[in-house]
């Protein structure tokens, strides 16, 4: 837990909570969770310490906000006996309509009811379980958050919509991906709780589509510095719409918050037209939508940026593309492509926003004593004419420490298997003997999803063995988009022990962005390497397919090696050496 | 138990009558609401499994419907008068007007004994009274519902008559009917589960935790069940129930100090919530006097089983510990016990506030029958929460700016919609 959760003294619901000043409540006892008890822990020092005379366009806030402790999920549990199903039965499917049909405790109805009464804007429903988001816990991202739209005009189907989503979330604690993470954690799904915090969704609605303006990830020390940042300095990722293209791992805006006005590498401006963000996620105020409380995004809209320019929502964030000059012009004045790469409100400050999230970053970092991490949406208010910063989860980052010390040179000679100068991770490992790879002459982007069981399936089998593995493949990790890299779920990929990122094929798209990929990655030790498939470090494909093939499927090869490899990794430098 | 000269209806009626001078009632609003507005005396000729034919004497009793149809359970007792039902009747009334539910007061009984009674036999008694009432009931004029030793069963058996006898399907005619044949997720615990959300909210009124509390339950049927199992789950201790012991027609105290395990004793309880003494000694539980769970060193005092049982000869008994009074059952204080409490500064939560829940819960089931659309538990508990907890803040809130006991703010705020009700159809 981010801190001894005894110390949080915040007010137990009461119906009239939304009518209050309050923005914190809660349901029930036992634990708040991790998100919920970073939340808590950060409120009063946000409230401290970002005050309106120093930030006075700006209004930074926790949105409103009710837990239902992990008491509620013990009695839900108990009470429908769902735990040995739950725990034996591997079809998420199954076990969200078992969750469905089971009854929430009685003694929480009322209050629920009272909270749709009350509120009939839409409704994250995220999880917050104990091991969630805690340092060293590396269990962000694999459990649920479903949004409601909650604007049906009848109570009783908004109540139910909010009950769906509870169990849904409740149900994740057992989801395939969350049962394959406990596999290579230290922990069991037995000891897991979920909390859930209710919670108001930051953003307005235009044409039946509810989101921030924008949302972002903000990190205070930085795997992948380029340029002239260092790592300490941090880096933030943006998004136009909710928060979900960035813990996807989705293309976004990612810029140092000391050189705000520095882009990312891009070619020509061509480049960036292709390679930034083309469509955002919102919620779907649509009065229709299809029915199936099994899906995530039962309540969510993939929309392109035409419709955001309809909704008049690019003003701040975006820049227009010339064709004729080939020029990116900052702000939608004139026709054309729009580019989401936030210039006014990085170039020109607008609202104070660059100087508010350095403030921020640096508060939240000194409270939680170490590098951390953030996600937050904003919203422009016309009537206001302020920002409106909704702080939405707080996050210690592990760090490691440890000396390596590794030059240049190393990363050269007949000895490298592999070598990157963009190497996340620190340490030495010479224990790894397995290799598992994407083999590069089958590759092909129309097979991520394919490729992605395949890896899973032998990462079931290393896993079982106890076998720590070094993996390498195509594109990003973890992507929810197939083009752009292998979808696969970390829990798939578990057993890995050190990660290659090889570019695709002529196509340079940004690393892994997704937050909760990293959070685990950092939170597991995994080491990363990053490499271009057709720049300076090169993979030594011939000797990898020379080596022992233990197993192979269409697209994915299993090798043994003879000798350990020796891998080392210096942090401080960024720079790898894996060592035949 | 009840001494032979207690008559609710008088009782009932001196309720009323103190509330209509709160009110300043005129004289007409008077004379109607202190009596019912119809009554039904009947016979019900049974063909016994042994051959004979027994007859028994039933009511109906249609206390107001102003505020739309009567609504009320059958009751099947031995010592049923038909002032009982009366005064049960009219409690009606308040009870649907105080949780504000578009339904007026009725009640109906049988006089007999079911434990003597083969299955075959109460089959006939229910269908019987149907047969005799069939005309001045159904969905849009008189809703009974199931009451003391009448259950889903019976409640199916009289649809099916009154079904056969108007040749359609009228699911709505009446309620606690089993689930999957008309019933409502949620009935069964509805009206104990509505006494602990009104104790909650006092609990949260006092300024107490429902862990620190501790209880004494007089009964152990429906109601004291489902209040006992959902006090638990908010954090009290339950320390003693009293039930009635069939075999030697008397009532015993089952107490344990650490406090009772529900689950264990429902294990040795019969149908009609009769804890099997013996095996009650067995499992560490004290076996007391019937009167015992009364004087019990707690703060909740939970009477959930028959009228008159708080009275002048037994308040005093009452620890001083305790702090609330929530009556489950109806009319379970003497008007006696109610001064002296009233004195004592117990908080009461009335009858027909405390154990709303069970018509409020009719009532859901009601409407949906009427459309044929069944809803999930949690929906039929979450509107049941809200209605009696908004019911209970009106009270107390009531009570509180009026400086009121809680029982005359409950009666102010029933009497007054009924009344008004009266006065806007002309009636008065």
């Amino acid at each position: 837990m981010i801190q001894e959760e005894k110390n949080i003294s915040l007010p137990q619901f009461n119906r009239n909570f939304f009518e209050s000043e309050e923005s914190f409540s809660w349901i029930g006892t036992g634990s708040f969770g991790g998100k919920a008890s970073g939340l808590a822990f950060i409120k009063n020092i946000i409230d401290q310490n970002i005050n309106q005379e120093e930030f006075p366009n700006a209004i930074v806030s926790i949105p409103k906000m009710v837990v239902l402790r992990t008491s509620i999920f013990d009695s839900f549990m108990q009470r429908n006996n769902l735990f040995d199903f739950a725990l034996n039965e591997e079809s998420d499917i199954r076990i969200i309509n078992e969750f469905l049909k089971a009854d929430l405790p009685v003694e929480i109805l009322g209050d629920l009811r009272t909270i749709i009464e009350k509120v009939k804007a839409p409704l994250a429903v995220r999880s917050s379980s104990m091991l969630e988001d805690a340092k060293y816990e590396p269990f962000a991202g694999i459990y649920a958050t479903k949004m409601i739209s909650n604007n049906q005009p009848s109570l009783d189907i908004r109540f139910n919509k909010l009950v769906e989503a509870i169990k849904f979330v409740f149900a994740s604690t057992f989801f395939k991906a969350s049962k394959d993470y406990f596999k290579i954690s230290s922990h069991s799904v037995n000891e897991e709780k979920m909390a859930v915090i209710i919670q108001e969704v930051v953003g307005q609605n235009r044409n039946l589509r509810y989101y921030p303006h924008f949302s972002g990830v903000a990190r205070t020390f930085n795997f992948y510095p380029t340029g002239k940042s260092k790592p300490e300095q941090g880096v933030v990722n943006l998004a136009l719409g909710l928060g979900k293209t960035i813990v996807d791992g989705g293309i976004v805006w990612t810029y140092c918050p000391e050189y705000p006005k520095s882009p990312p590498p891009f070619g020509d401006p061509k480049d960036m037209l292709n390679t930034t963000q083309t469509t955002f996620w919102a919620v779907n105020m649509n009065p229709i939508v299809d029915y199936d409380p099994t899906k995530e995004t039962e309540f969510l809209s993939l929309n392109n940026l035409q419709d955001a320019d309809y909704d008049n929502t690019l003003t701040h964030i975006a820049s227009t593309y010339d064709v004729r000059s080939n020029k990116i012009v900052m702000g939608v004045g004139a026709d054309g492509p729009r580019i989401i790469n936030f210039m006014p409100l990085l170039y020109m400050n607008e609202y104070g926003f660059n100087d508010l999230i350095k403030k921020i970053m640096k508060v939240s970092s000194n409270a939680l004593n170490g590098p951390v991490e953030i996600e937050f949406a904003a919203t422009f208010n016309k009537e206001t004419d302020k920002l409106h910063f909704g702080y939405l989860q707080v996050r210690p980052m592990v760090v490691s420490a440890e000396e390596v010390n590794l030059d240049d040179s190393e990363l050269e000679g007949d000895d490298v298997l592999v070598a990157s100068n963009r190497v996340m991770g620190n340490g030495i490992i010479e224990d790894i003997s397995d290799v598992v790879y994407v083999l590069p002459d089958k590759f092909d982007k129309k097979f991520t999803q394919k490729i992605a069981m395949e890896i899973d399936s032998i990462n079931k089998i290393l896993v079982n063995e106890n076998k720590k593995y070094l993996l390498i493949g195509f594109g990003r990790w973890g992507s929810s988009d197939p083009w752009l890299g292998i979808p696969i779920e970390w829990g798939q990929i578990g057993g890995a022990k050190v990660i290659v990122e090889s570019t695709l094929f002529g196509i340079n798209v940004e690393l892994s962005q997704g937050s909760h990929f990293f959070h685990n990655l950092t939170s597991f030790n995994v080491c990363y390497f990053s490499i271009n498939y057709d720049g300076k470090f090169a993979i030594d494909w011939n000797w990898l397919n020379s080596q022992k093939i233990i197993r192979e499927t269409e697209f994915v090869r299993h090798v043994s090696l003879n000798n350990p490899l020796k891998i080392k990794v210096d942090g401080r430098k960024g720079i790898g050496a894996i060592k035949k | 138990m009840a001494s032979k000269e207690f008559n609710p209806f008088e009782m009932a009626q001196a309720q009323f009558d103190k509330v209509a001078e709160l009110l300043n009632l005129d004289d007409a609003t008077r004379q109607l609401l202190r009596n019912p507005l119809r009554e039904y005396h009947f016979s019900i000729p049974v063909k016994m499994d042994d051959g004979t034919t027994k007859v028994f004497r039933g009511f109906r009793v249609q206390h107001n419907d102003a505020r739309g149809p009567s609504k009320g359970g059958i009751r099947f007792h031995p010592q049923e008068t038909v002032d009982t039902v009366r005064a049960l009747a009219m409690w009606m009334t308040w009870k649907c007007a105080v949780v504000n539910i578009p339904l007026g007061g009725g009640k109906g009984g049988v006089i007999c004994d079911p434990h003597h009674l083969s299955m075959q036999e109460q089959e006939h008694i229910c269908r019987g009274y149907v047969r005799q009432m069939a005309k001045n009931v159904g969905p849009i004029n008189d809703v009974p519902a199931p009451d003391v030793m009448t259950n889903a069963q019976h409640m199916l058996w009289m649809l099916d008559e009154y079904e056969a006898i108007h040749g359609a399907k009228y699911p709505g005619f009446i309620t606690g009917k089993p689930v999957g044949m008309g019933g409502s997720l949620g009935r069964t615990e509805a009206t104990g589960y509505g006494v602990i959300f009104t104790v909650r909210e006092a609990l949260k009124e006092l300024g107490i935790r429902p862990e620190d509390t501790t209880a004494a339950v007089q009964g152990f049927g429906n109601v004291a069940q489902y209040a006992i199992e959902l006090y638990l789950k908010l954090g009290g201790k339950v320390i003693c129930v009293s039930s009635w012991d069939q075999a030697d027609q008397c009532s015993y105290t089952f107490r344990r100090k650490t406090g009772i395990d529900l689950q264990e004793l429902l294990k040795i309880t019969d149908k009609f919530g009769g804890i099997d003494k013996v095996k009650a000694k067995e499992l560490g539980y004290e076996v007391l006097d019937g009167e015992a769970w009364i004087e019990q060193d707690v703060d909740i005092l939970l009477p959930c089983a028959l009228e008159n049982q708080i009275r002048g000869d037994n308040v005093n008994k009452i620890s001083k510990r305790v702090k609330i009074i929530a009556e489950g059952a109806n009319g379970p204080t003497t008007p006696e016990a109610d001064k002296f409490i009233h004195e004592r500064g117990i908080f009461v939560i009335p009858d027909f506030l405390a154990n709303a829940g069970g018509v409020t819960c009719s009532y859901f089931e009601q409407v949906q029958c009427n459309m044929n659309y069944y809803w999930e538990r949690d929906e039929v508990l979450s509107k049941l929460d809200v209605k009696m907890t908004s019911a209970y803040l009106a009270v107390s809130e009531l009570a509180r700016k009026r400086n009121l006991y809680m029982r005359d703010a409950a009666y102010v705020i029933s009497v007054s919609r009924v009344a008004q009700a009266c006065k806007d159809r002309g009636w008065v």
